[in-house]
């Protein structure tokens, strides 16, 4: 025998256990998301200008990071990591003894960054990125004029 | 139960929402782990240098306008810089400055080319924006 259907007396109000499990699953989706997500960052530099002192200014010792076409790195001539490395572990290294050598002396580190007219950006991130982890802001990024 | 976890929700939805909206998809920009994080509370003018590789030329965008070559740029900048100047307050970082966001395969003359038109607009704070991971 087929029952009448009664949609009013069948209605049980508002349910909460299939709303948990939405919110669950956007939930979900949004923590994936959230993980996958890219941040943006940044690393500065400021353009060299005139200043105007009343006393006489101290030369500071320049370090010179040169980056060639091919990605090799060479800091004050001396060649350091191989053109694919992107760590850069040896220039890293030498760069903070750099830096604490400079602060043990009371002098700022100052980085001159020249890279090949050529050389893709990514090459002088990676560079700028060393010379974030050893704490050296005072930096500037030159290209090398084409001959 | 469920406040707890629709207070969740609303969380994980903040930070993917704001970070995704920031990203533009025609730039690639290089990876720099060690980069600190984005300050936004800054006065700034946003360049883009994208890479267009068929053509192997690189496109300058400022305030959604394409330039040719970066010294065309420079009047635009000025009036960013002008405009964003009076803005600025006697905050933490009170000067205005550029933030580039180049593609990581372009060659660096385009993005050397980009600093000196924020030279010559009288910019000489900048910033490079990178990404954290791939």
């Amino acid at each position: 025998m087929r029952l009448p259907l009664n949609f009013n007396e069948g209605n049980l109000g508002f349910q909460i256990a299939p709303m948990i499990d939405v919110v669950f699953v956007i939930m979900l989706f949004f923590m994936v998301m959230a993980g996958a997500v890219k941040v943006e960052n940044e690393l500065n530099t400021r353009l060299p200008g005139t200043a105007e002192t009343s006393s006489p200014a101290d030369f500071v010792d320049e370090q010179i990071i040169t980056i060639s076409d091919s990605g090799e790195i060479s800091l004050n001539d001396e060649p350091f990591d191989s053109a694919r490395s992107k760590d850069l572990p040896q220039l890293k290294g030498t760069l903070m003894r750099l830096k604490q050598n400079a602060d043990a002396a009371k002098t700022p580190a100052v980085v001159t960054i020249i890279s090949d007219s050529q050389t893709k950006y990514g090459r002088t991130i990676d560079v700028l990125d060393a010379l974030a982890v050893a704490k050296i802001d005072n930096v500037t990024f030159t290209v090398a004029e084409e001959e | 139960m469920i406040d707890v976890l629709l207070t969740i929700l609303v969380f994980f939805m903040t930070i993917t929402s704001a970070q995704v909206l920031k990203v533009d998809k025609t730039v690639q920009l290089p990876i720099a782990k060690d980069a600190q994080k984005k300050d936004n509370t800054r006065a700034e003018a946003i360049l883009n240098v994208r890479w267009l590789l068929p053509a192997k030329k690189a496109l300058f965008v400022f305030n959604d306008h394409p330039y040719q070559s970066a010294a065309e740029m420079v009047g635009a900048l000025r009036i960013a810089r002008v405009t964003g100047e009076k803005k600025i307050t006697a905050g933490k970082n009170p000067t205005f400055r550029a933030v580039i966001r180049g593609d990581r395969e372009v060659p660096a003359i385009y993005v050397s080319q980009a600093m000196n038109a924020c030279a010559e607009a009288g910019i000489t704070d900048i910033s490079f924006s990178t990404v954290n991971k791939e």
